[in-house]
């Protein structure tokens, strides 16, 4: 190695403490976009696994209306359309020993050539599970996380009901299959009619059409012998249109995990920048004896690549461990949410290890350049002193500061430019930087304002901190900017959920007018197609102290632009209007939608179609395709796909489906909920329907909103924790830099408890400066991410609450983080050896 | 210009603005100095002798004026051109010593030779020569922070020498150090450049290093007191 790289490397090594700050802020933004990147794709490729493994090789599918297929249809097809090789397919889903399994009703006889797994070994029974009833098969893995072997019974629960099943045998994952099989249920579909309550129904049929004309002219043959409310559409095309609707939220996770690595850069910028500083006099020196700026610059440039290409490794590993932990809440919330899916470990793919490593050591190189031109620029003798430094830094504040609004205008300018997701993160991060180079000036405000009150209040000391905090302008100024950019992240995102929970409270409030709910229990309406029994819907409406119902069905449909729930409601009364109109004249919406002459859209099925009142929207039905007028546009918070209302007299026009799956019971004046609720209770039960109060329906709903945010809040939590690490990084390199100041404080009578005393009060006002930046920013950022980010990804509009308590939480956050990190540098200069400070250059 | 002379400044002028006013350094200075010459240049705190010694030794520009050193035009020369001139041809020597603290003195004797091109073991030998050249064979291995001040002012010098440069210079040497090491390192230096034939600018305020120079000028209101040819002891 040459001397004056071994030299400048020495400086890292003898300095350890800042070496181990700087490669584990690397390490963690590394590790937090990794971590995301890994539980995202985890989670995709299993549902694009188990979703191949569904379809198998099909290449094309029959699917039907609300109710499926008549089995009849298989048949009719096979013999008069040549529909071969084909298979029927029931699908549900149920729950057994808290394990969410993809029920996969087929006909083992039909199955050749479909799916790969069941071909894998004439070991599996499949002749058993043809002959016997309630018998299935499961993969291995999951099996032994069950705690099941081959012959053991379990018991399933489908829509509320319980099942007894026998496992037959097990199918092999060991050939690197595992993550398409975990958490498939193989049933005969006889077994699977049974326990879906679809008998003599189907899901879908497959098909294996060949290509080319062949295929054109099998597609035309069978085409023309379905049914009206059938379709032939490609393989797959639901899971496709599935996975496009959590699109929106795996794009909120990368970009929430690309401020933590932006946060990292600051520290990385912040660290590499002091590093450079504290060797002006050794690159001073080594400029003098004919080391050229070129090689300055390459030996900075190069020390930050080893530094990345450490902390990079370190975040990789640190990131598949946390990749873990977020696996499961990425999971929880698409299961909460989407749909159903099953991932045991997190799949080390090379795109995000490639993607990580490629963000730390280019965010790396990104942060060195500035401190690297700053090294290669220093001139080669020393005159050119730290207060020169610091002049120049302060005439380049009002420039900054210009920067910072042209800054911020472009970003705002990309506001308006489109309505495309990404280009609000653009803009959204291009607002963050414009706000930081803005710093600076604040910063040089506050600290003039706080001089003289600091001054009247802690005398010499207080003035000391407030002039340190400005003289060191060139680094106070990057990790008051840090830490300010992690605080008003947190204020941001604080308020967004806030604001949101509050408003899913107030239209959960609007919209759960009756007294209590009858229901199926289910995994969600994307997936099980439940209905409650007839007679219960009947016996509770008639129930003594009933005075009103409102029956509700719900049912997805796959259209051309993707996949939309279907909705008919009716209520005797004006329940109906307990939806909220957000586009529409609700004195001529209401009565033409009782009149069946039209449909409400649901606000994010509008936004991202761009539908308003007027305009028309195509459903498939009994009858073929057909086009509803849009009578308005109202507020629904539903992750899923978006819903077209209609009234059940409009739906019952269309389809054939007398289902009702969710019940809406209003009570007479003076009836007691208790003794109703007491009374229908065991009649629910016999039915396999649940009952329950608002009150609870609105805790659950609340309870899953909170679920679905406790990933966003872990995110938060990691970007704070990296800002801290560079805020400890920035403050220790600040302190260790004013070593000979402090000396001569010492030596001039300052007690070592009053130089601690002196460096805490710095950081805390800095920490306070922070604070303070940090609550407008915040607010901003909590604009744009719920006017923008979130109508943009899921076609929500929220009011913005104000929530004191994370305000002062922002506050308390970033003195705490700013006191806590300057802990260590009070301690060490509190006990500096004079000898040694006094003779540091 | 004559054959043997190694440095020509000719019309030499440098100003630092201070706030609203110009502070005039030098006015158009001239100087001619010789091959194996040691000339040492006096004057108060102030009066321009390191912005001198930087102007010479390329790391600064002059405003206006020329400086050719060992027919080197430094004022055409680029940034690069001049810092590799620097490299080959200049020595330095420093009040506060300037050692890089993370090199060992052998690395910090080695680092001219290894800029300049030579490979690992002819420099360790030359380094390690020239180390017991200055009576410090022993410390080798040792890093600055465990040296005297006298110790490292001669690890400067050998690190001044050991490229055999054609001009050093020398920024208050004694400056840092007591009466006592203070003239044993002056004494170091001047054998050394002596023997070496090299040639010797140092800017200094005492009295004694003058007396060791072959011709002494003296640094005043940015020109020099006397004629640069009649001001030789």
């Amino acid at each position: 190695m040459r001397l004056p790289s071994k030299a400048s490397l020495r400086y890292l090594l003898r300095h350890p403490w800042q070496l181990g700050l700087t490669i584990l802020g690397i390490a963690l933004g590394v590790a937090v976009v990794v971590a995301v990147d890994l539980a995202n794709s985890s989670a995709r490729l299993a549902f694009k696994l188990s979703m191949e493994q569904l379809s198998g090789r099909a290449t094309h599918q029959i699917v039907g209306g609300p109710t499926g297929l008549a089995e009849e249809l298989f048949v009719s097809l096979r013999m008069a359309a040549r529909a071969r090789p084909s298979a029927p397919v029931v699908e549900g889903y149920g729950q057994s020993r808290g394990e969410t399994l993809h029920l996969l009703g087929i006909a083992p006889l039909a199955e050749s050539g479909f799916r790969e797994h069941l071909q894998q070994a004439e070991a599996l029974p499949l002749e058993r599970l043809l002959s016997e009833p309630d018998t299935a098969l499961l993969a291995d893995v999951t099996a032994r996380r069950m705690g099941l072997e081959a012959g053991d019974t379990f018991t399933l629960e489908i829509a509320g009901e319980d099942h007894r099943l026998t496992l037959l045998g097990l199918l092999d994952t060991d050939n690197g299959s595992a993550a398409g099989l975990d958490g498939l249920l193989i049933t005969d579909i006889a077994t699977a009619q049974v326990l879906t309550d679809m008998v003599g129904r189907l899901s879908w049929i497959d098909l294996q059409l060949p290509q080319g004309q062949a295929g054109t002219a099998a597609r035309r043959r069978i085409e023309s012998r379905l049914p009206e409310d059938a379709r032939l559409v490609r393989a797959g095309s639901r899971q496709r249109s599935l996975m496009q609707m959590s699109q929106a939220f795996h794009t909120n996770l990368t970009a929430m995990s690309l401020l933590a690595l932006v946060v990292g850069m600051f520290l990385i910028y912040n660290t590499m920048g002091f590093a450079v500083l504290r060797r002006r006099p050794l690159i001073g020196t080594l400029r003098v004896l004919g080391v050229t700026q070129r090689e300055i610059f390459a030996m900075i440039v190069m020390e930050a690549i080893l530094l990345g290409v450490l902390g990079t490794a370190l975040g990789l590993a640190l990131g598949v461990a946390l990749g873990q932990g977020l696996l499961d809440l990425v999971t929880r919330t698409i299961n909460d949410l989407y749909f159903a899916v099953t991932v045991g470990d997190v799949m080390l793919t090379p795109t995000p290890v490639l993607k990580g490593s490629a963000l730390g050591l280019g965010a790396t190189l990104v942060a060195v350049l500035a401190p690297a031109f700053e090294a290669a620029r220093t001139q080669p003798r020393h005159t050119l002193t730290r207060s020169l430094l610091e002049e120049r830094v302060h005439a380049l504040v009002p420039w900054l500061a210009g920067a910072g609004l042209l800054l911020g205008a472009a970003a705002g300018g990309l506001l308006l430019a489109g309505d495309d997701l990404v280009l609000g993160f653009a803009s959204l991060f291009l607002l963050l930087v414009a706000v930081t180079l803005l710093v600076p000036l604040a910063v040089v405000a506050l600290a003039r304002a706080c001089a003289p009150l600091l001054g009247s209040l802690m005398g010499l000391q207080g003035r000391m901190a407030a002039r340190e905090v400005h003289a060191s302008l060139s680094r106070t100024g990057v990790a008051i900017a840090a830490l300010m950019l992690a605080v008003s992240t947190t204020v941001g995102v604080g308020v967004m959920i806030e604001s949101f929970r509050d408003t899913v409270r107030v239209w959960l409030g609007a919209r759960l007018q009756a007294d209590l709910y009858l229901s199926v229990p289910g995994l969600g309406t994307t997936r099980a197609e439940s209905r409650l029994d007839p007679k219960l819907v009947q016996k509770a409406a008639d129930m003594a102290g009933v005075a009103d119902v409102m029956t509700l069905r719900s049912v997805t449909q796959e259209t051309d632009a993707g996949l939309v729930r279907i909705q008919a409601v009716r209520a005797s009364g004006h329940a109906e209007e307990s939806y909220r109109l957000k586009q529409g004249d609700a004195h001529q919406v209401w009565p033409a939608f009782r009149d069946a002459k039209g449909v409400l859209v649901s606000e994010p099925l509008a936004y991202r179609r761009d539908l308003g009142p007027g305009a028309r929207i195509d459903l498939h039905t009994r009858d073929g395709p057909a086009s509803f007028p849009i009578l308005g546009i109202y507020y629904e918070y539903d992750s899923g796909p978006g819903v077209v209302l209609m009234h059940r007299r409009l739906y019952d026009r269309h389809w054939d489906d007398p289902a009702v799956d969710a019940l809406g019971l209003f009570l007479a004046p003076g009836a007691s909920a208790q003794v109703i609720e007491e009374r229908l209770r065991p009649i629910a039960a016999a039915s396999g329907a649940q009952l329950r109060a608002t009150r609870e329906i609105r805790e659950r709903s609340m309870a899953i909103f909170d679920r679905t945010f406790a990933i966003t809040e872990v995110l938060r939590l990691l970007t704070v924790l990296v800002a801290f690490v560079g805020i400890l990084s920035a403050l220790m390199a600040l302190q260790l830099e004013r070593v000979r100041s402090l000396g001569i404080l010492r030596a001039t009578g300052f007690t070592p408890g009053q130089v601690g005393g002196l460096v805490t009060l710095q950081t805390g006002l800095m920490g306070l400066m922070s604070g303070l930046l940090a609550i407008p920013s915040g607010l901003l950022l909590a604009e744009v991410l719920i006017h923008v980010i979130n109508r943009r990804a899921f076609g929500w509009s929220m009011q913005t609450l104000m929530p004191a308590d994370v305000l002062a939480e922002a506050m308390v956050l970033a003195i705490a983080s700013a006191l806590l990190a300057g802990l260590y540098p009070a301690w060490r200069m509190a006990r500096i050896d004079l000898t040694t400070a006094l003779r540091t250059e | 210009m004559p054959d043997d002379s190694l440095i020509t400044l000719t019309g030499l002028s440098q100003s630092y603005r201070e706030g609203q006013r110009t502070h005039h350094v030098l006015r158009g200075l001239h100087l001619e100095v010789c091959r194996g010459e040691a000339v040492a240049i006096l004057g108060r705190s102030g009066s321009g002798k390191s912005t001198l010694l930087n102007l010479i030794g390329g790391i600064d520009r002059p405003q206006h004026g020329q400086i050719t050193v060992a027919g080197a035009e430094l004022t055409s020369l680029s940034e690069r051109r001049r810092t590799l001139f620097r490299r080959r041809h200049l020595g330095f020597v420093y009040q506060f010593f300037n050692l890089i603290p993370t090199l060992t003195s052998e690395e910090n004797v080695r680092l001219p030779l290894e800029l300049n091109g030579w490979g690992p073991d002819p420099s360790v030998s030359a380094a390690r020569a020239m180390l017991a050249e200055v009576g410090l064979g022993q410390r080798a291995t040792a890093f600055p922070d465990v040296l005297s001040g006298g110790e490292q002012q001669r690890v400067a010098i050998a690190r001044a020498l050991v490229h055999q440069p054609s001009l050093v210079l020398a920024d208050e040497p004694t400056g840092n150090l007591d009466a006592e090491t203070g003239e044993q390192v002056l004494a170091l230096l001047d054998r050394l450049v002596r023997d070496a034939g090299r040639t010797l600018v140092v800017a200094t305020h005492a009295p004694r290093i003058a007396e060791l120079a072959d011709r002494v000028l003296t640094l005043e209101d940015g020109l020099f007191r006397t004629g640069p040819a009649e001001a030789k002891l």
